[in-house]
């Protein structure tokens, strides 16, 4: 068998308009079946023939899951199939999460934005080239790791969380999320359930042929953002190869309510550093209570990068991840 | 009197139809009865075919033929490349091609073939396969030995250890050559500086993949192609399917970009145009950009050493050069114009350039863009800026004093130049950049941020004669002027046109521009590369033009009687000198001519004329009053251009990003032909050789031999964002004096300009450390800040 | 259902990457219909064999079946197999944890009690207790016949019955199947006691191993089935209990074992758990192989 790239091969479409006619849809197809929100990761997997689904459920006309609205105490629902544009443009978010706004308007670029949904972004595949090359590696269901031979090409992989696997999660607003204590809503022929966004990611020890929760049949309906700290501080920063249309090397995530000069209550995430978004329990246990400076933010960074364990080309991310920590505390504004 | 055409300002003819989209590209086309076609691609670095079962295609509804590399006219063997092969040099060569009803069809039935293959040793580093004992990229072979043949180099494991770990391996160099006494050019010296330096090899990634379609027709083959050139892909086509040049129509009116890697044609053309004579349907090869990536062409890179040494007053007295060429499978010529475009930036009193080209199993290279050229510029400019550091002497002055004038020498032959503005352009780049303050920038620290300041001087061919012009007045009145050059996207398809329409006095809108379709009747023309076509073509439409002008005034002669010299010719007319009204317009000299026919319209030509060009006039005969002619216009030297590129960059020294504040860009090119496009043209170069420093990617897996950069998001080409909004620019615009309209080219140069000040700026920022390789990404940048290990070997390529 | 999991390796070549995961089903579904077939088919004999008293002289009440260096080996061998066995394939079927560690740790505890055992045997049993012969397998055969509620006799056994050895054989080849494979994919995962050399062999070599290893793992379920089956049958109780205890009785003795394949002397009295008891099988069985 030959192999042929960049052609995509038919299947068969479904676009169904209600929540309910989804799930039962990706029930009914199982393992076979695949969702398609904005299309940005799925199209590539299906160009390369990689990822043959034989049916295709559109989400496209699912109203139900777009959009952002008011949510109860004071927080906000965004629904899956929310663009990112909408979402980094909407006057609640950059009131009120302007974590969140940031994050979703870094993404790749204005075209991408305008397609891609803040479901379909949370939600992505990793972009290890190994795996997207159509190598039987583990997370393809085969039995080795390309990425963390002696010789593999590996400076955008993991330098934690690993487990045979060293791919990274390369979402943007997936860390955002996590920062701000976000719910994920998930749908199912069985009823619904809700993730805290924390435990929505997964890592491969525990499998590691997915990077989150959903299994066949599970639907990613909305994102439940809690309401903000009252004058809370953020940060994000986004380190990557270009300026547009690029995934991050590392990205970072902060969220920080300070009062009377000191840190009351922080969330700090780092991505790209591992396979799921990596929120920094230590680090936020030991800078509660202190100012929000440069000594503590370095402080934070040696904690941050402890056990952190390199690949062949990717030592680096240790000093960006302990940097960038610094400046998540630092720099938050 | 029509406004001077020149220098001005104009919208090319086929402007609106690309921001349209009415613009057909060749995937555009369509024929009656046409199928498509897919590739089977090497799954292997180097392989050999042993079988092929291709019945489980056959059997497939809708499958209507295969081909196979022997049945193509021109195959693949040793350093000749063919279309499709049963010995890949490279993952993803060409193996076969099926056509099907349609492309779901034919990539359903690649993927039904079961090709055995014995694989074989490859190899990615060319010092991996210059190790005794190492693996060489061809079977019986690791350089090309000249024509045609393969050679084979080694060097003993003594080079290697001598050379450690950090410095280039030099041994029995496979091509030298010296001038003066390089030793005492350094014994000479007062500073002496060294380094081992890494260039990558990086796909040229045009926007448009090379598709191409054909079908025959009572036995002519008609070609649909994307290419740079138009007039001379027709007899690489013609070759590549196995017919006579005049058999061939070859149609490519747009081209989505080429940078040298669609000059004259592809050898993939050949699939469509065998295939569609094998089955007797028209064939369309659509390229993806996955395909693109592996048969697309590569700039070579270069593992390379260099050492300078400077007297006191910032005079480079030696220049030591040592290139080992990354030349892909087929070989290519970059490491041949290395030393001498260094010699037209440096003019070095002593000189040494030593190299090896290897072979590797990595996708063909060919021209990109100042082939040789970039890469030597950017690799060597910050190696002066370490020298000025040392010497005290400023880093703008250093390349002043070492810039070659009119009386400048290129190369080991030492020939001479047509001009050099160079320190003119250095000067009018100081003061457009505002060198003088921004150099005191330099290390200025902002919060995390340094800044750094740099530049770049990038000299490279620009020019060529002894090209063709033709022009055609219709009885429409307007100028036609026929075009053998392709429309690469760079303008030159109008801007050369205009000195026709400058010596006829002719306002723009009365001139047509006829290109794109071997069957219009074009002349003979460069290759659209080596930056050949402003100063060429110019040359060539100013002859024509000429012509023409002097068949105006000896029509308006005979008809209206008087001698030739008593008229005058200006908006569309041809006038007896001191009275418009005698005399007759454009329209009426064509039907006159018509029916004179003989000279005046195509019933003779010059004899120098090239046969192409015969042909071409042959075919318009009698259609108007046509001058063709031939450009014997001195030469005067080697032509050359000089691009001068000046950059601020802040780097985070927490992140390693480097962002660039500030670009300014001048350039000695001659005459200005079209001011916004030369900007354009020089700042797009400018931003792709920065792309290449900065963050553009080839990675391959070193076990599989496979590259991961195969889509834009991996191999991440700069984008709009990686540059400040408005880079500035200018231009010397003085004149050449060996060519009539003055004009230069300036396709290549700037790339060198851009990487290098770009390198050079990041250098600056880091206090003058060079980190001496490309890519030069955050992840490097950021790993030396920190003391942390640096993330490749100082050798290693495809990083 | 694939016996083989198979993929296109980076070259296009298709290797196996393991064994189809289907046959972990297909080893439940034979293990329960064995389990169900010979609860129903064959007959449960508890303690109804008769003893030549005259046998019994000169033999001590409870006699030593297993040493207490046997019996932990056993149980700690239970124990790290039940662990290997669920960390391997309860996330394969949907029971999803960190495995990989805890799989690994417990394949060393694995290969450290199979040493000890071998060592055990080597130095301190006999090998030869374990050998199949000729009256082994006669004893076999009638068993089988037996079983099938033939009319005969199965003839008593030596030290351990054959269908006992057989298990051991079966169980042995498939633990150091899955120990061997298993200790070369630990250069495939991260861990402080070998590197990572994922390139040590081709990786169809290496789809071999993993195909290796599940196989063994697979076989090790229906074996695990059918030995905690027998563990509980009624008539085979006795030995499960020896297995805890150490010794059997008397009655038990005679009753199922033959003295002139086992011999027992009063040194095998179930009280003195160390010493030098097993000198008193030695060159018996093969004795009375001769005879």
């Amino acid at each position: 068998m030959a192999v042929m790239r960049d052609m995509i091969p038919p299947f068969e479409l479904y676009q169904p308009t209600e929540v309910e006619d989804a799930v039962r849809l990706m029930r009914q197809h199982g393992d076979r079946g695949w969702v398609l929100a904005g299309g940005l990761d799925t199209f590539d997997w299906f160009k390369d023939r990689i990822k043959r689904p034989e049916a295709v459920i559109d989400l496209a006309a699912v109203d139900a899951i777009r959009g952002i609205s008011a949510g109860e105490d004071g927080g906000l629902r965004i629904g899956a199939m929310t663009s990112l544009t909408d979402v980094a443009e909407s006057a609640d978010v950059m009131d009120r999460y302007p974590l969140l706004a940031e994050a979703a308007g870094l993404v790749a670029t204005p075209q991408i934005r305008n397609q891609g949904t803040l479901g379909g972004n949370i939600a992505q595949d990793t972009r290890c080239w190994y795996y997207r090359s159509g190598w039987p590696c583990y997370r393809a269901g085969g039995n080795v790791c390309y990425a963390a031979t002696s010789r593999a090409m590996n400076r955008e992989h993991c330098i934690m969380g690993a487990s045979r696997c060293v791919a990274v999660n390369p979402s943007d607003t997936a860390p955002a999320l996590v920062a701000l204590d976000a719910e994920m809503v998930v749908a199912s022929t069985s009823g619904e359930r809700t993730y805290p966004a924390a435990d929505f990611f997964i890592g491969p020890d525990i499998d590691i042929e997915r990077m989150t929760v959903l299994k066949p049949g599970d639907l990613l309906t909305r994102i439940d953002l809690p309401a903000a700290w009252p004058n809370a501080r953020w940060y994000f920063e986004k380190i990557r190869d270009r300026k547009s249309w690029d995934f991050s090397l590392m990205s970072v995530a902060s969220s920080m309510r300070v009062e009377a000069g000191m840190i009351q209550d922080v969330r700090i995430v780092v991505n790209s550093v591992a396979p799921y978004p990596v929120r920094l329990g230590a680090v936020e246990s030991a800078i509660r209570g202190r100012a929000p400076s440069e000594e503590t933010g370095q402080m934070a960074g040696e904690i941050a990068v402890e056990g952190a364990r390199t690949l062949r080309h990717n030592d680096y991310k240790v000093a960006l991840m302990r940097n960038l920590v610094k400046r998540s505390i630092r720099d938050a504004a | 009197m029509a406004e001077n055409v020149i220098g001005t300002d104009i919208s090319p003819p086929d402007l609106r139809a690309k921001i349209t989209g009415r613009a057909r590209y060749a995937e555009d086309f369509r024929a009656e009865g046409m199928v498509f076609a897919k590739l089977l691609l090497s799954p292997m670095p180097h392989a050999r075919v042993r079988s092929v079962d291709t019945s489980a295609a056959e059997a497939m509804e809708g499958v209507l033929g295969i081909l196979r590399a022997d049945e193509l006219p021109v195959q693949s063997e040793g350093l000749r490349e063919g279309a499709l092969t049963d010995e890949p040099k490279y993952e993803g060569e060409p193996i076969l091609a099926v056509a099907a009803v349609d492309e779901t069809t034919a990539a359903a039935a690649v993927e039904a073939i079961r090709v055995d293959f014995e694989q074989l040793p490859f190899v990615l580093d060319p010092l991996e396969s210059l190790r005794e004992g190492g693996p060489d990229a061809h079977v019986g072979g690791n350089i090309s030995a000249g024509r045609g043949e393969l050679g084979s180099v080694k060097w003993p494991a003594s080079v290697f250890e001598e050379a450690g770990a950090d410095r280039l391996p030099m041994g029995e160099p496979a091509t030298e050559w010296t001038l003066g006494d390089i030793d005492a050019g350094f014994d000479e010296a007062d500073v002496v500086v060294e380094e081992t330096i890494v260039h990558q090899s990086v796909t040229h990634h045009p926007m448009e993949p090379r598709s191409c379609m054909a079908y025959w027709q009572n036995g002519k083959l008609f070609l649909h192609g994307s290419t740079q050139s138009t007039e001379r892909t027709r007899g690489g086509v013609a070759r590549m399917a196995g017919v006579e040049s005049e058999d061939v129509v070859f149609i490519g009116e747009y081209c989505g970009g080429g940078f040298g890697s669609k000059i004259s044609g592809a050898p993939i053309m050949a699939v469509p145009a065998v295939l569609s004579r094998k089955i007797g349907r028209p064939v369309m090869l659509r390229i993806t950009r996955y395909e693109e990536n592996y048969i697309g062409r590569a700039r070579a890179g270069f593992q390379g050493w260099a050492k300078m040494g400077f007297r006191a007053d910032g005079r480079m007295t030696a220049l030591d050069l040592y290139l080992v060429q990354d030349s892909g499978p087929f070989g290519a010529s970059d490491l041949f114009t290395a030393g001498t475009v260094a010699t037209a930036s440096y003019q070095p009193e002593n000189m040494r350039f030593r190299g090896a080209a290897i072979l590797t199993n990595t996708p063909p290279r060919s021209a990109q863009r100042a082939p040789g050229g970039a890469q030597i510029v950017a690799m060597l400019e910050p190696l002066v800026d370490k020298a000025a550091r040392e010497l005290d002497v400023d880093r703008l002055e250093i390349r002043k004093i070492n810039a070659p004038g009119h009386d400048g020498w290129l190369g080991p032959q030492q020939g001479q130049f047509t001009s050099a503005y160079v320190r003119e352009a250095l000067d009018l780049g100081g003061e457009l950049f505002n060198w003088e303050e921004k150099r005191q920038l330099s290390g200025q620290r902002n919060g995390t941020k340094v800044t750094g300041v740099g530049m770049g001087l990038s000299p490279f061919t620009a020019g060529s004669a002894g090209r063709d012009g033709l022009l055609v007045i219709r009885p429409d009145g307007k100028l036609h002027v026929h075009q053998g050059i392709g429309n690469l996207g760079t303008h030159s398809i109008a801007d050369t046109a205009r000195p026709a329409a400058d010596v006829l006095d002719l306002s723009w809108d009365q001139v047509e521009i006829v290109w794109g379709d071997t069957s219009k009747h074009l002349p003979f023309s460069t290759v659209q590369a080596g930056s050949q076509t402003t100063h060429a073509h110019t040359r060539a439409n100013h002859a024509a033009g000429t012509a023409m002008l002097g068949l105006l005034q000896e029509l308006a002669a005979r008809e209206l009687g008087g001698s030739p010299a008593d008229y005058r010719v200006a908006d569309g007319r041809v006038f007896r000198a001191g009275n418009r009204a005698a005399g007759m317009d454009f329209a009426e000299a064509a039907r006159r001519a018509i029916a004179i026919g003989g000279k005046f319209s195509g019933g003779v030509v010059p004899e120098d004329l090239n046969d192409a060009t015969k042909a071409a006039v042959a075919g318009l005969a009698g259609e108007g009053l046509i001058a063709a002619a031939r450009d014997n216009y001195s030469r005067g030297g080697s032509v050359y251009t000089w691009v001068a590129t000046f950059a601020q960059v802040e780097l985070d020294v927490e992140t390693g990003e480097v962002e660039i504040i500030d670009l300014a860009s001048t350039t000695d090119c001659g005459t200005v032909m079209h001011p916004r496009s030369l900007a354009a043209q020089t700042n797009g170069g400018v931003f792709q050789g920065i792309g290449m420093a900065k963050g553009q990617r080839w990675v391959f897996d070193p076990k599989w031999g496979i590259p991961f950069t195969k889509r834009f998001y991996t191999a991440r080409p700069p984008g709009i964002l990686d540059v400040p909004l408005s880079p500035r620019f200018a231009a010397v615009n003085e004149p050449d004096p060996h060519t009539p309209v003055g004009a230069k080219g300036i396709g290549e140069p700037p790339v060198g300009a851009g990487e290098a000040a770009y390198v050079c700026a990041v250098a600056d920022a880091m206090g003058g450390l060079c980190l001496c390789r490309t890519p030069l990404t955050a992840d490097m940048i950021l790993a030396e800040l920190e003391g942390r290990p640096r993330p490749y070997g100082l050798l290693e390529t495809h990083v | 259902m694939e016996f083989l999991r198979r993929a296109l390796n980076p070259w296009g070549e298709n290797v196996p990457i393991g064994v189809s995961w289907d046959l972990i089903w297909a080893a439940v579904i034979i293990g329960a219909v064995f389990v169900v077939a010979h609860a129903l088919l064959v007959p449960k004999k508890v303690g109804a064999g008769e003893i030549d008293e005259s046998e019994a002289k000169g033999l001590p009440d409870r006699i030593q079946r297993h040493k207490p260096g046997a019996r932990g080996f056993h149980w700690t061998m239970s124990v790290t197999m039940f662990v290997l066995l669920i960390t391997a394939f309860f996330p394969v079927i949907g029971i999803q944890f960190p495995w990989v560690t805890i799989h690994w740790i417990a394949g060393v505890l694995l290969i450290l009690t199979v040493l000890y055992h071998i060592y055990h045997v080597f130095a301190k049993q006999d090998i030869r207790n374990m050998w199949i012969g000729r009256r082994d397998m006669k004893e076999g055969a009638l068993g089988l016949q037996a079983a099938m509620r033939r009319p005969v006799h199965r003839p008593r056994a030596a030290k351990y019955p054959v269908d006992q050895k057989m298990f051991h054989h079966a169980a042995t080849i498939l633990t150091l199947g899955a120990v061997v494979t298993g200790v070369l994919m630990m250069y495939r995962v991260d861990n402080f006691l070998l590197p990572q050399n994922t390139y040590m062999f081709s990786d169809a070599t290496w789809g071999w191993v993993y195909v290796i290893h599940g196989v063994c793992g697979i076989g090790l379920i229906f074996l695990v089935i059918a030995h905690v089956y027998f563990a509980i049958r009624p008539e085979k109780r006795w030995m499960t209990w020896s297995m805890i205890n150490g010794w059997i009785t008397r009655e038990r003795y005679l009753e199922n074992h033959d003295p002139e394949r086992w011999a027992v002397t009063e040194a095998d009295g179930a009280g003195e758990m160390e010493g030098t008891a097993a000198g008193g099988g030695t060159g018996q069985p093969a004795l009375s192989d001769k005879a």
